[in-house]
């Protein structure tokens, strides 16, 4: 059994954590929880963050970005006005993850720590250029999310060291979005693949998948030619072809190598076409 | 300040308890057994079937994955809560009207996401029926019923059940 | 599509709600009782709504320990020294049992064969079987001792599939000494075989032949409450608790398993939160009596949802099915291989397959039929009935062998449905002086075909499939009832059946109502408690509202005879002269009720007026199934989906089952059973599938998390259950038993559906995305 701990500051929390180095971060709970039922995860103190000041929950506009702090649960992060006008693929992934119960419980942040390969909310925060920001006894510091995850449930956080908030770059032009994910039946579940798509005024396309590989990937093209509806469909289909050559799908109970490849090709169109679109009606002022 | 039992007061049902928990005890376990309110169940423990559901702070959550400890301070709401003087609330009228209940198992569940979901909205669409109780199983297989009991107590109705 | 003003919602579907109550049906309030045929409401329903029905595990026992199981994490392992010591040191633990410090031999028990033991002993034979039980002050202290109990083992080499069972080679589940001398079988691991059939398939003729093999995985039930047991020493007796469908069954084990005579044997059954054939028949009940006996004190077990998932599921099939029709599409020979896979344990298993394959040629006109079937031994926990008994799986097989020879033939697939079905009276299995074709099955099949417009012209990419299924009901049965008439006019209806959702309990009340003319919110139903109702041998195979729908009438009927004798004494009037109706007394001079009829005869001491009634179904020794089916549950179900031919998924968007009920006495409960069925039924087609690791047996989705069932997000966008009545089953009222029909026919139905779509055939269950897609990227090249 475990000791419980409920501070309500980032020093206190430190302290603890320096005491304790095999303690666990507790916020929504819901996978960490899981894990202690299961025995998968055996820790001697839980610290609650969610009385934590410098963590409350919240979105806020700051220096250009869309600050989202690291208590904000899935729940606000979808029914917030600026995420859902900026970031819809986003708001798409974050609405996928668990059932209401679930989003009423976990944090983004949490999500994004727990660093499954399959997190729906990776692909899409890949393709926005999101940033962290940390805090440790040392001081703060900001990675982008691209660095964070290093393998499954394995992130770059040093000891003692916490994710305080998610930034999201504000784009100065439009920028259209979109999100795809295969699943094994139409309510909630695991991804089997997760995908999101970026397209911006510019022309330069983004992809980020996850479920394949140890974590979510992002590839960029910036020849415009995914940008372009004119495109052939043949070369659109070679170019993201080039671009899913870095996945790695395994085979699992949830599904085979050769159908997730398949599966991103297929929902890798699909997403382009929708981010398209919704950049011509951004532009257009729809 | 680390703990392996705490003082914790919980608001259930309107009724503030105040309990002394094991740090590691869930609020379902809470609920059910230092309570004695056994009408929120166990069934999966992970938060896949929504059996536990109850709100905390008017919003619907899966206790078993919930701390007691963690819901200090918080208001929660069970099955038991709902109706008042042993008369069944509107919700729970529509449920046996609309003869969404058969085993019973996945009902209180079924009842209080459906009750946080009226709480946020008066009038819910089907599809955001659906979605509101996409993350209560049911085996029984009474979704239909179950939904068209929340389409009919969203449009006031109590004893009629409306035919669709 | 769909009809009035449907508009997309946020996710794509109609914002229709499907279904809902078929028939408006209001609320019978009749004061005079007459509720048959109207939908009563639930009784029991209020205490489900307001969560204050207790299931058995939310029963509070003072003074009661906990226990808590120990199992390996493979399938077949042979059993070394078990350490108990660090698990019995934990605070709170009371005892920690192995097979080694239980009676010996240690007893085994089991409803066909009494093979599985209460521990096992020396190997276990599957994942999940338990080698030792913790028992402790609480769960935790159990838990936690569970986790300290070291088994040395070596794991052995598992058999796990068809193929291995069947192979010689294979290790034998079952050792030859617990098989009997004479059994032909006892060096293999088939349990054993039947051969049923009809005419001579070899002689046959046919002008064309088409051969296929199906097979279907094992699903679990998973029914939304995990299964429960409590049992306490009761004075020189014991009291046993237990989510059962078949509390009688369980006492007469406890009973045997104690030495016990019945009389001091308590069981009782909480209404199970489902039960759908998993909670059939005993799990851990007779460990837990045996270990209740030994500390003298009351103990629980809960089982974990993963746990219930190790206890029970289907038995994995394959069939392959040669079948010889004549140019003008009619059945001209069935010729059939059946392998069902049985879990280590045969539990109840052997039956499933035994009595679905009795019906493996559907419910068609067969002149000849030869049907070869095999039980075979697994290391994977016991398969037991499910909800369709097997049948689902035989429906799974002939109906998509119809839709293969609709196709090579070029007939329509409804009518060559049509050409082949059983009439009213025919034999659909011959020569055996069976129970011939009970209903008129076609009006089901056009009432189907009907609802989904079937020839209708359908876009590109849309599909419709139509499928039949029939099942066998009881074959054998025991109900008795007791009803007790109140000196108010109020009455008592004691039934041993079990309420697990299906709703014994309101029908019982409505049959009893009727009867007596009384309003059914002055009917109580006493079930549950083997000291209070009287003898009901199971609630399974759609039984419950014959049987002990008969028992109960029966005794309504004794109870009115009596009444009429109390009438005459009383007011000196000839027997026969006396009519009881609507719950009236009719005098020939005037009318009173029962409550004054009873305050006159009785007098200020009162008194009660109690009836008994029974129906049983006997025992036929020379019938391979033992008995006759009471009657057949039959039902047609027609789907039609959109498949995404570049993913592979199948969208819903409408499906209807037609089951033929004869009367259905609560139509509300009756479509509720089908719908639920129905889902059920797609589930199993789609995406339900429990896969064992191939070296180890371990169940690879145990839990919610990786076993889907369907959401609220799965359904059909469109639903109808209806039902045929005419009035021509056995039962009260001329009643049939349903809950089982809605799920019969649905995989066939959908796979046909999924062809018409998009040209491709699946012969595995389930039919999940990446099976169609594979089906297609194969097709395409």
């Amino acid at each position: 059994m475990f000791a419980y701990a409920r501070p309500k500051g980032l020093s206190e929390t430190f302290a603890l954590l320096d005491a304790e180095p095999e303690a666990r971060l507790l916020a929504g709970g819901t996978d960490l929880l899981v894990g202690v039922r299961k025995g998968n995860v055996i820790s001697p103190l839980l610290i609650d963050l969610k009385r934590v000041a410098e963590l409350a929950s919240g979105i806020s506009e700051v220096d250009g970005a869309l600050r989202i702090g690291a208590n904000t649960v899935l729940t606000e992060v979808i029914n917030d006005r600026r995420v859902q006008e900026t970031y819809p693929a986003l708001v798409a992934a974050a609405r996928v993850v668990g059932s209401i119960q679930i989003r009423n419980r976990a944090t983004l942040v949490g999500n994004l720590c727990n660093a499954s390969p399959a997190a729906d909310t990776a692909p899409p925060l890949l393709v926005f250029g999101a940033i962290l920001e940390l805090a440790g006894p040392d001081g703060r510091r900001r990675v982008p999310f691209a660095d964070f995850v290093t393998g499954p449930g394995r992130t770059l956080l040093e000891s003692g060291e916490l994710v305080t908030a998610v930034e999201l770059p504000l784009p100065a032009d439009p920028v259209g979005s979109a999100f795809q994910r295969m699943t094994r039946r139409r309510g909630v579940d695991l991804a089997t693949v997760n995908l999101a798509c970026a397209v911006t005024s510019g022309g330069v396309t983004r992809f980020a998948f996850g479920a394949v590989g140890p974590r979510a990937i992002v590839v960029a093209d910036g020849t415009g030619m995914l940008a372009d509806s004119k495109t052939d469909p043949v070369d659109v289909d070679a170019l993201i072809r080039r671009m899913t050559a870095e996945a790695t799908p395994i085979s699992n109970v949830r599904a085979s190598r050769e159908y997730r490849q398949a599966m991103l090709l297929v929902l890798s169109r699909r997403a382009l076409e929708s981010a398209r679109e919704r950049l011509a009606e951004a532009r257009r002022g729809g | 300040m680390a703990a392996e039992t705490m003082a914790v007061t919980l608001v259930v049902n309107g009724r503030a308890r105040a309990l002394e928990v094991a740090v590691h005890r869930t609020l379902l376990d809470v609920l059910r057994d230092e309570l004695g309110l056994t009408g929120s169940k166990e069934c999966c423990a992970e938060g896949e079937c929504g059996a536990c559901t109850v709100l905390v702070d008017g919003d619907g959550i899966n206790a078993c994955l919930v701390l007691a400890v963690e819901a200090d301070g918080s208001s929660v709401t069970t099955i038991e809560g709902l109706g008042v003087d042993g008369r069944l609330s509107r919700l729970q009228d529509a449920f046996l009207a609309a003869g969404g209940v058969q085993c019973g198992f996945c009902i209180p569940g079924m009842v209080m996401s459906a009750e946080a979901l009226l709480a946020r909205q008066a009038r819910a669409t089907p599809a955001e029926i659906r979605e509101a109780l996409s993350g209560n199983l049911c085996r029984c297989g009474g979704y239909n019923q179950i939904c068209a009991a929340v389409a009919a107590a969203c449009s006031g109705e109590g004893h009629e059940a409306e035919e669709r | 599509m769909s009809a009035g003003g449907a508009e997309a919602g946020p996710d794509g579907r109609s914002e229709k709600i499907a279904g809902g109550r078929p028939r408006a049906e209001k609320l019978a309030r009749d004061a005079r009782g007459a509720t048959i045929g109207t939908s009563a409401q639930r009784v029991g329903g209020f205490e489900r709504v307001t969560g204050s029905q207790r299931f058995v595990a939310d029963l509070r026992l003072d003074e009661v320990l906990h226990v808590k199981l120990v199992h390996l994490e493979c399938a077949r392992a042979r059993i070394g020294h078990v350490d108990t010591t660090e698990a019995a040191r934990v605070p709170g633990v009371r005892m920690v049992v192995t097979a080694a410090e239980l009676p010996q031999p240690v007893a085994r028990f089991g409803p066909g064969y009494r093979d599985r033991p209460l521990l096992a002993t020396g190997e276990t034979k599957y994942h999940g079987e338990p080698v030792a039980a913790v028992v402790a002050d609480t769960v935790d202290a159990a838990s936690e001792a569970v986790r300290l109990v070291h088994v040395e083992h070596e794991q052995l080499p598992a058999v796990l599939t068809i193929a291995a069972a069947r192979d010689e080679r294979s290790p034998l589940v079952r050792e030859p000494g617990l098989r009997a001398a004479d059994d032909p079988h006892r060096d293999t691991n088939t349990l054993t075989e039947w051969r049923f059939g009809w005419g001579d398939v070899p002689a046959a003729h046919a002008d064309h032949v088409v051969e296929q093999r199906y097979t279907a995985a094992s699903t679990t039930h998973f029914a939304i409450e995990p299964h429960g047991f409590l049992a306490a020493p009761d004075g020189a007796g014991i009291a046993v608790w237990s989510s059962i469908q078949h509390p009688y069954v369980l006492q007469r084990l406890i009973a045997d398993t104690l030495e016990l005579p019945l009389a001091r044997v308590r069981v009782f059954a909480p209404d199970p939160g489902g039960g759908f054939g998993g909670k059939q028949h005993a799990k851990y009940e007779p460990l837990l009596a045996v270990l209740a006996m030994r500390i003298g004190r009351p103990l629980r077990l809960v089982l974990t949802l993963e746990e219930t998932f190790q206890a029970v599921r289907s038995p994995t099939f394959e069939i392959g099915i040669r079948s010889g029709f004549m140019r003008d599409g009619t059945i001209a020979f069935q010729d059939i291989e059946i392998d069902g896979l049985l879990g280590a344990y045969a539990d109840i298993g052997h039956r499933v397959i035994s009595k679905s394959s009795y019906l493996a040629c559907g419910p068609y006109r067969v002149p000849d039929a030869r049907i070869h079937v095999r039980a075979l031994l697994s290391h994977t926990p016991p398969a037991t009935a499910l909800r369709g008994f097997g049948s689902p799986q035989m429906a799974w097989a002939f109906e998509s062998q119809m839709d293969e020879a609709a196709r090579q033939l070029g007939f329509d697939r409804l009518e060559i449905r049509v050409r082949n079905l059983a009439h009213r009276g025919e034999e659909i299995v011959r020569g055996a002086g069976d129970t011939p074709a009970d209903g008129d099955w076609a009006e089901s099949v056009r009432r189907a075909a009907d609802w989904i417009g079937w020839g209708d012209p359908l876009p590109d990419g849309h599909g419709r499939g139509i499928a039949v299924g029939i099942k066998s009901s009881a074959t054998t049965g025991a109900s008795y009832a007791i009803v007790r008439l109140l000196h108010d006019g109020s009455a008592i209806v004691l039934a041993g059946t079990s309420d697990m959702g299906q709703g014994a309990r309101t029908v019982l009340a409505q049959i009893a109502g009727q009867e007596l003319g009384v309003p059914i919110e002055r009917v109580s139903v006493v079930m549950g408690d083997t000291s209070a109702a009287p003898y009901d041998m199971q609630t399974s195979a759609s039984r419950s509202t014959v049987f002990m729908g008969t028992a109960v009438l029966n005794a309504c009927r004794e109870i009115r005879g009596k009444l009429r004798a109390m009438a005459s004494d009383t007011y000196g009037v000839e027997e026969d002269r006396v009519v009881i109706a609507d719950g009236t007394i009719h005098l020939p001079d005037r009318e009173i009720d029962v409550a004054e009829l009873m305050a006159d005869a009785l007098g200020p001491m009162h008194g009660e007026v109690i009836g008994t009634g029974s129906r049983r179904g006997d025992h036929v020794p020379e019938h391979p199934l033992g008995g006759h089916a009471a009657f057949y549950e039959f039902s047609c179900t027609a789907s039609e989906v959109a498949v995404d031919r570049e993913t592979g998924e199948v969208e819903l968007l409408r499906h209807v089952t037609v089951s033929d009920v004869g009367k259905a006495l609560n139509p509300a409960h009756v479509a509720m059973q089908d719908e639920g069925a129905a889902i059920m039924g797609l589930g199993q087609t789609l995406m339900e599938q429990l896969i064992f690791d191939e070296t180890t047996g371990r169940i690879q989705n145990l839990g919610a998390l990786d076993y889907r069932i369907p959401t609220t997000k799965d359904v059909p966008l469109e639903m109808a259950s209806l039902v045929v009545e005419n009035e021509d089953g056995p039962g009260p009222y001329g009643a049939k038993g349903t809950g089982e029909s809605g799920l019969l026919s649905t995989a066939p139905a959908v796979a046909s559906a999924v062809h018409d779509a998009a040209g491709v055939v699946i012969r595995d269950l389930p039919l999940t995305p990446e099976r169609i897609w594979r089906a297609l990227q194969e097709r395409d090249g």
